[in-house]
């Protein structure tokens, strides 16, 4: 396990499989980002698409969760959360945001194709666009703020839907304006809609990119992750039968946001192990007050490093831990749970707030190479804080959490 | 309705020309640079669009010859009692549209600070280089040529290594210095500047205060090369490369103040920056309290307008505090840079001991508090339409830029506890 040494895993809870998925995505990070990136920096189409090519087709993070036979990989239960973390966490170190838009996926997949939930009828369907030889990514739409583009009145813990729905048949219309998905709102293979479903709570209905009445504007320009082209979608009354609906109620929605928290967290891990191996570079070769003091050895210094090193160490056992409780609802209970939810929101705050201080500090002690494109850590750094923003807006998050510990009742 | 001009400062500390200097730039930023500012970062290394600002404001609004005496054609600032205030309400005007614009507009006067200032105004000098901003409607830029590649921040550690570590060397040939070195990051470097600020020893490792030498470079002069522009996180509107100089030979009066004053005048180049530094920030902060007031509300959560919740009004509430402090801090740091009469000295250990400590603040809680901004915006906060994630990324460049975090915290400690090894 890359960095075990370092920052040690629970590594009873690593199977062989997962040992043998970092082997590879790690190379992969190296042949194909990394020894790129100097040259092409971010750039979509020379750098970034074929990189995710490689990983999600030829190497297979897209098909994991389908069947051999059909193309896939075969993994269809829960223990499947292990291998994403350890996968992710790799992918995220080569680069994050590429770990965000499998983070997505994987959600996405995670509402048809893991047990108990597995869907044949719908993985059969979608075997052509998960296990083909393009790119295929899914993309959440969930609730966020309301204001103007709102379409729903109706809110998820305070946060309306960005999307309405009219019952339309056996299944529904969905009608929303400048609706903004988590991730590749111009290429997603396919969406993966919540709304509102009156008595039933929330649904989620998949949607692909062809879909009629549904549309895309220009790619919007954000602080971070190069390799999602997001974009608002416009939905005018698109129609969805009722086999595309992948969940309803609350437990379901909460396990597909618990599996998302998860991926986001173990992509922020990757992004700070990243971020420590530039700082470790930085502190090892730079000297400074005059000519006698390595930079790590200065105590101001050594005593932000060790801060650093603190967070990425806890941060790691943390997202290994929600892992493993994802993996084995045996053990720990439903994925769907409240306490589950919460734990997996927690995680995920925890771990992206500890990797923006340990960035901060770093670029702090790193001074201008810290924001310098050059020396890669600026990147992390902006990729991390959009991932933190736009997968719960913090209001929101607080809110849960202190409804679930503290039993508050009117938030 | 409370505005940005609501914020408070010391009304009495602020300069004649505090309300037309504003005026002139807010009507500038508004015009030339707000609408255009979501572009900056796709023109960062042409300057397309930045630079027909820059010219707009600098040369035919003629705000680059303020500094100057009235004698060659300046507006007199160097000398008036209002250095600070003034340069405060100018740098905070342009951050609130684009900080990277206050910086490299701010960096214009940094080298001119050590011929323009009283009491060591260099008149020769004045007289050779005014014609040069004054005679044109276009921008014309200074930069200092500070950092080196081997030392980092060392250079502005003046008070620890007293100038040993600097490797760039002036010797004196009959009457010109000839100048060798390569210097990193100016602020208006990559072709930008028409005159360089160059910080030289013409005794490699020695700490004699006299050695310290800081000599004006026209960048034309053979032998001065510069690199491409250094692509960063932000700043687009500030271009920073190598330079190197090989052989360059200017006239010995290119040296600003002289042996032993160089030394002790630098360190007012550290005040003043720190100073402006302080007005980058509180011009960015409000610039994103414009943008809150907006987005808080437009948006809803829990089905009341953002604002109205009472979480969200404790960030915003901390927001405005730490703004009404830093704009307090700054601009007593500014009236101490107009009243060394009142304070002491810019230049000495004690006042770059305090701006530092105001600079080092101001920014910790800007990049803290931006930082709860972006994530109470959610995904709106990384969206560049709303432009927070721009101020979000150049005050991050903002806290770190003049030597870093760490070296503010050892000049602070250095002066407060008597430290003698930092």
């Amino acid at each position: 396990m890359k960095y075990q040494e370092i920052f040690p895993v629970p590594c009873e809870w690593v199977q062989d499989i997962d040992e043998s998925m970092v082997e590879t995505v790690a190379r992969w990070g190296e042949q194909e980002v990394v020894s790129g990136r100097l040259e092409h920096t971010e750039d979509y189409d020379k750098l970034l698409l074929p990189a995710i090519h490689k990983l999600f087709c030829d190497i297979g993070l897209q098909s994991m969760l389908w069947p051999e036979e059909s193309g896939g990989g075969g993994l269809e239960t829960a223990e499947v959360a292990m291998t994403v973390a350890v996968a992710l966490e790799q992918v995220g170190t080569a680069d994050t945001s590429i770990g965000f838009l499998f983070a997505n996926t994987f959600a996405v997949q995670s509402t048809f194709a893991v047990e108990p939930h597995r869907n044949e009828e719908l993985l059969a369907e979608l075997a052509p666009v998960f296990c083909g030889d393009d790119v295929a990514v899914g993309s959440l739409v969930l609730p966020g703020y309301g204001g103007s583009n709102a379409a729903a009145r109706e809110e998820f813990y305070g946060l309306p839907y960005q999307v309405s729905a009219e019952r339309h048949g056996e299944g529904w219309a969905l009608s929303g304006e400048a609706v903004r998905p988590q991730c590749s709102g111009k290429n997603a293979a396919v969406f993966a809609v919540a709304f509102d479903a009156g008595d039933g709570g929330p649904a989620v209905a998949l949607l692909g990119e062809g879909a009629k009445r549904l549309s895309s504007g220009e790619p919007i320009k954000k602080t971070g992750l190069a390799a999602s082209l997001n974009a608002d979608l416009d939905l005018k009354g698109v129609e969805v039968g009722g086999g595309r609906v992948v969940l309803t109620g609350e437990d379901r929605f909460r396990e597909m946001l618990s599996f998302y928290y998860m991926s986001c967290a173990a992509t922020i891990l990757g992004s700070l192990l990243a971020a420590y191996e530039i700082l470790k570079e930085w502190g090892n070769t730079r000297v400074i007050k005059g000519k006698g003091q390595v930079f790590k050895e200065n105590p101001l210094d050594a005593a932000l490093m060790g801060r650093a090193a603190s967070r990425i160490a806890t941060s790691r056992v943390l997202t290994y831990t929600l892992a493993r409780m994802l993996s084995r609802p045996d053990i720990y209970g439903p994925a769907g749970s409240q306490g589950m939810f919460n734990t997996a929101t927690a995680t995920f705050k925890q771990v992206a707030g500890a990797a923006m201080l340990s960035m901060n500090n770093a670029m702090e002690m790193m001074a201008s190479a810290g924001y310098a494109t050059e020396w890669n850590l600026e990147r992390y750094w902006r990729d991390v804080k959009t991932i933190e923003g736009t997968v719960i807006p913090e209001t929101a998050a607080w809110a849960m959490l202190a409804r679930h510990y503290f039993g508050c009742r009117t938030l | 309705m409370p505005g940005i001009d609501d914020f408070t400062r010391p009304v009495e500390y602020l300069s004649p020309l505090d309300r037309s200097l504003g005026e002139i730039v807010r009507s500038w930023a508004e015009k030339e640079v707000l609408p255009y500012r979501r572009e900056y970062d796709e023109d960062w290394e042409e300057h397309r669009l930045i630079e027909p600002a820059f010219d707009r404001l600098m040369g035919e609004l003629g705000l680059q010859r303020v500094l100057f005496p009235e004698e060659v054609g300046g507006w007199g600032l160097g000398h008036s009692d209002y250095l600070g205030t003034g340069s405060y309400r100018m740098f905070e005007e342009i951050a609130r549209a684009d900080s990277a614009m206050a910086v490299a507009f701010g960096v214009v006067f940094w080298p001119l600070i050590m011929i323009c200032n009283e009491p060591h105004v260099n008149m020769r000098l004045c007289e050779e280089f005014a014609p040069m901003f004054i005679e044109t409607n276009k921008a014309v830029f200074t930069a200092n040529a500070m950092t080196e590649p081997q030392g980092g921040a060392d250079i502005e550690n003046m008070d620890l290594l007293g100038g040993s570590t600097i490797e760039t060397c002036a010797i004196l040939e009959g009457d010109e210095w000839v100048i060798n070195g390569h210097k990193l990051w100016p602020t208006n470097s990559a072709g930008v500047a028409d005159l360089f600020g160059v910080v030289c020893t013409t005794s490699p490792g020695s700490t004699d205060p006299e050695e310290f030498a800081f000599i004006f470079v026209p960048a034309d002069t053979e032998g001065v090369t510069q690199g491409k522009p250094y692509q960063k996180a932000g700043m687009a509107a500030d271009k920073n490369s190598d330079i190197w100089f090989e052989n360059v030979r200017v006239p010995s009066w290119y040296r600003a103040c002289g042996p032993g004053d160089d030394f002790k005048y630098f360190k007012e180049i550290i005040s003043l920056g720190s100073m402006g530094t302080i007005a980058f920030v509180s011009g960015a902060m409000m610039n994103i309290y414009e943008i809150l007031r907006e987005f808080c509300e437009e948006k809803t959560f829990r089905g009341r307008p953002l604002k109205e919740n009472d979480d969200v009004a404790g960030v915003l509430a901390d927001f405005v505090r730490d703004l009404e402090v830093i704009r307090v801090i700054g601009y007593q740091a500014a009236r101490m840079m107009d009243r060394p009469d009142l304070y002491g000295d810019r230049w000495s250990e004690e006042m770059v001991a305090k701006t530092r400590a105001f600079k080092y603040f101001a920014a910790d809680k800007a990049v803290e508090n931006v930082g709860l901004v972006m994530n109470l915006m959610g995904a709106h906060g990384s969206d560049r339409v709303r432009d927070v994630e721009k101020h979000w990324r150049d005050l991050k460049i903002v806290q770190l830029w003049m030597g870093g975090k760490q070296l503010c915290q050892m000049e602070v400690a250095r002066w407060f506890f008597d430290c003698e090894t930092l």
